[in-house]
């Protein structure tokens, strides 16, 4: 039995638009996906924001009914069987919300292992090894607003395991976080793997879902757009060369005009302080160059360094997703 | 001349700023369920109190005292918001910055609020006609519009000292709750004065309302202008001093918050 | 059940350790309620000095109330805000549970403005204050705190439904105070709205409170009172049973849950 099966689950939401003449607008949160993820597994969903990871996670997590499609949990269907989920599960959502700031870490714990129905007893000993786990040991009766944001998201890795969950949510853990916290909280989930238990992980790092994830599936306006390994997904990528061309200040209407060139496969743009990278894929390696330095010195954009390179996996991540990355 | 101006623009800026933000939350409904209905609940229970205490023929001290003192809900709470708001949004720093004239920016943000305590006053009275049967016949209306005028700009200058009061300290609601329930015992409002012991008596005087409330009760039932002058005049100056001491107020916390370097705590 | 009630009792503490500190909370709990005793006392005291008992039994039913209505407006609409409440949805715990415990703490806290009252007419305006017929007083008290809750449990899943009802509570206060007959009979009122006051089970508290403390109570009257409260006791929780249904299948189907 898979720990997770997907199959073409779909949500959308209506949206109030319009203060006076007010209609609702469909929009397509999730468009129709599927997926099985193994018991033990730590499976990625990565795509940019808005893709619809979050919503796939709180359908998975009970919080949101499918507008269609189906799905189970550790073979419990999602909507009929919600009450049996509840308990196998626990989930964090990225960000510092969902914690009570007035009280202390501790306090926290305690009425979330109540919920969960933590015997008491039970509940001391894990609330003590989690907080050691998270390295929140000996701060736990400090109150939590005046915890970093990095603290207040491990707490978050404390309180959803109180339970012993089976399967794990995880919905952009590092998010915000700084790369030390980033990296420390990467060996938190790691760890969790080795302890056997099954974690969807929705992140848009790609070195993040590279670095953690046996099975990667990226997600693009609600769609699964390739489900691999890590190393199936470069594949995606092997026939490209990758240019990278440092320029300052470039309008979206010239990468646009870069996007016509017929041997440019994608265009992508990164702000890096006052100058960009644009990074272009295309078969014909250095051999496009002159192509795009002519076209950007006609539109009168000033150049910097340019480099040819090999694709990695954050290439393939953004072919697939149309450099919207 | 160009002073003058400019001055003017920051008071009427002001007025517009505070205008937005009072009706950035604004919603038809529950600001008819604040200010229609509320004041509504208010009259009634405190009249049908005092009429318990003291029988029927009182019913218009009481539905008067408070159809007066619902100029406090704009006074008050209205005022502290519009100037305790600059705290929480924090643009209180770019305030200290300019060299915009501080009084003439929260005269104007008290500007909107007393324009609507007016008119929560007038609402109130009218409430007080329909339900509660007061007589306004014998009443001289420009007396009475001008008392509703004075006390309302009054009891809007305590709003202004309390605004500058919640710069400093941290929950304005909590003081703003406190002071309009301390308006709705100590000014008259619902007890006679002359039920407090005198030491209470000289503190009521103190507060804005309490002239006012007194003026609008004897010009409802016929005096004269020349009647309340003397009352209207007292509370026209209890509102200055206020509005004064809220300058100071201001002022001093504005050099202490430069001179800690506590600014951005703000 | 055992497990629910550990929730009910965690989320009792923890709400109490929230709002002991919440300055919102103590208005609403001491500072209100003491001011509207001090007016009630030189308004109703001047004439009837034996009436004390009356005025903080009834001033104590009017901070009972606020505190209720204004936390009850909040147990649910400040976990939407906090993002606490998709932690409880998701969890095998029912959200009615969790707020039962809140609304059990704030009914407990504004038990305090009862006492505080006592003691402001007791030790400062220094009133004769007896119960007059202590044990059906207590017994009544009793049962005070659990139509509240039921009450509260009614409040909190109509607030989430409907967010634009929240603007209402500002004028939701003083109709019960009125329709309560908390500091004045309803005799008072026009006959019209007497039905109102009927179907709220703080007008039967306020009621069963006043005649048990003044010592006018009669046994039938006693009775008639706490079946009444047991009653609508029962009606509320059955209607806020559903509402919560309403709540949770909205939410979730709505998306509505974490919004804000």
């Amino acid at each position: 039995m898979n720990a997770i099966e997907v199959r073409d689950l779909r949500r959308v939401f209506r949206a109030t638009i319009g203060t006076i003449r007010r209609r609702t607008k469909e929009v397509i949160g999730v468009d129709g996906i599927s997926f099985d993820v193994r018991q033990g597994e730590l499976f990625g969903l990565l795509g940019p924001n808005g893709a619809g990871k979050t919503t796939t996670v709180k359908m998975l997590t009970t919080l949101l009914i499918p507008t269609a499609g189906s799905a189970t949990i550790l073979g419990h269907d999602l909507v009929d069987e919600a009450a049996a989920i509840r308990p196998l599960i626990g989930f964090i959502f990225g960000g510092e919300r969902g914690l009570y700031w007035r009280l202390s870490a501790k306090d926290n714990l305690r009425y979330f292992a109540d919920l969960y129905h933590v015997d008491p007893g039970v509940a001391r000993r894990r609330i003590a090894e989690l907080l050691q786990l998270v390295g929140l040991s000996g701060r736990e009766n400090e109150r939590v607003e005046g915890y970093s944001r990095g603290m207040r998201q491990r707490l978050h890795v404390a309180r959803c395991l109180l339970h012993d969950p089976q399967v794990l949510f995880l919905d952009e853990p590092t998010m915000g976080l700084d790369p030390v916290g980033a990296r420390e909280l990467r060996q938190v989930v790691k760890n969790l793997v080795s302890q056997k238990k099954t974690v969807l992980l929705t992140t848009h790092y790609m070195f993040e879902a590279d670095a953690l994830c046996e099975r990667v599936a990226v997600i693009n306006h609600g769609r699964i757009v390739a489900l691999n390994t890590p190393e199936g997904l470069k594949r995606h990528v092997e026939d490209l060369s990758v240019i990278e061309v440092e320029v300052f200040g470039i309008a979206p209407t010239m990468v646009d005009s870069l996007r016509q060139l017929p041997d440019v496969d994608t265009v992508s743009v990164e702000d890096r302080d006052q100058k960009q990278a644009l990074r272009v894929h295309s078969h014909l390696g250095s051999a496009i160059v002159p192509q795009i330095m002519q076209r950007l010195d006609g539109d009168g954009v000033k150049v910097g360094r340019v480099t040819v390179r090999e694709p990695t996996l954050e290439d393939a991540y953004v072919r697939l997703v149309g450099g919207e990355a | 001349m160009k002073r003058l101006s400019n001055s003017f623009r920051i008071f009427l800026g002001g007025a517009v700023l505070s205008y937005k933000a009072l009706f950035r939350w604004f919603r038809l409904e529950p600001y008819l369920a604040t200010k229609i209905i509320a004041p509504l609940t208010q009259i009634l229970f405190f009249t049908f109190l005092g009429t318990f205490a003291t029988g029927r023929d009182t019913a218009s001290f009481y539905a008067i005292g408070n159809a007066i003192q619902l100029t406090a809900m704009s006074g008050i709470y209205g005022v502290t918001m519009s100037v305790g708001g600059e705290r929480n949004e924090g643009t209180l720093i770019y305030l200290f910055g300019s060299p915009a004239n501080r009084m003439l920016t929260f005269l104007g943000r008290a500007l909107v609020h007393i324009i609507d305590g007016m008119l929560g006053v007038v609402i109130g009275l009218t409430w007080a006609g329909l339900l509660v049967g007061v007589d306004y016949s014998p009443a001289n209306l420009p007396a009475l519009g001008l008392t509703v005028f004075i006390t309302t700009v009054s009891t809007s200058g305590l709003g202004l000292l309390m605004g500058c009061l919640s710069l400093v300290t941290v929950n304005v609601m909590f003081i703003n709750n406190t002071i309009y329930f301390l308006l709705l015992v100590f000014s008259g409002a619902n007890v006679p004065l002359s039920n407090f012991p005198v030491w209470i008596q000289h503190a009521a005087y103190a507060l804005p309302l309490t002239r006012g409330i007194q003026a609008a009760r004897l010009v409802i039932s016929g005096s004269s202008f020349t009647d309340v002058a003397p009352l209207l005049a007292g509370e026209a100056l209890i509102g200055v001093v206020y509005v004064f001491v809220g300058y100071l107020l201001f002022s001093w916390f504005e050099i202490t918050a430069k001179r800690r370097g506590t600014l951005e705590a703000y | 059940m055992i497990a629910n009630l550990r929730v009910v009792r965690t989320a009792f503490e923890l709400e109490v350790k929230q709002q002991a500190v919440d300055l919102f909370m103590i208005f609403g709990v001491v500072i209100q309620p003491l001011l509207i005793a001090i007016m009630a006392i030189y308004m109703l005291l001047e004439r009837d000095p034996s009436r004390g008992i009356y005025v903080v039994v009834g001033s104590g039913m009017t901070g009972l109330w606020s505190s209720l209505l204004f936390s009850g407006t909040f147990h649910i609409n400040a976990e939407r805000f906090m993002g606490t409440l998709e932690g409880i949805v998701a969890s095998p715990s029912s959200l009615a549970v969790v707020v039962m415990g809140k609304t059990l703490a704030s009914v407990s806290m504004s038990l305090l403005s009862m006492i505080f009252s006592y003691g402001l007419a007791s030790l400062i305006f220094r009133f004769p204050l007896s119960v007059a017929q202590p044990v059906p007083f207590c017994l009544s008290l009793l049962i005070t705190v659990l139509v509240f809750i039921a009450f509260g449990l009614l409040i909190s899943p109509l607030m989430a439904v409907n967010l634009s009802l929240s603007g209402w509570v500002n004028a939701l206060e003083y109709p019960m105070y009125i329709l309560g007959g908390f500091l004045f009979p309803i005799l008072l009122l026009p006959g019209w709205s007497n039905p109102l006051s009927y179907v709220l089970a703080p007008y039967w508290a306020a009621r069963v409170l006043h005649a048990t403390s003044s010592g006018a109570a009669t046994l039938p009257d006693i009775l008639l009172s706490w079946s009444m409260m047991l009653i609508l006791g029962c009606i509320y929780v059955g209607a806020s049973y559903r509402l919560f249904r309403i709540v949770l299948r909205r939410a979730r189907v709505d998306a509505t849950l974490s919004l804000m």
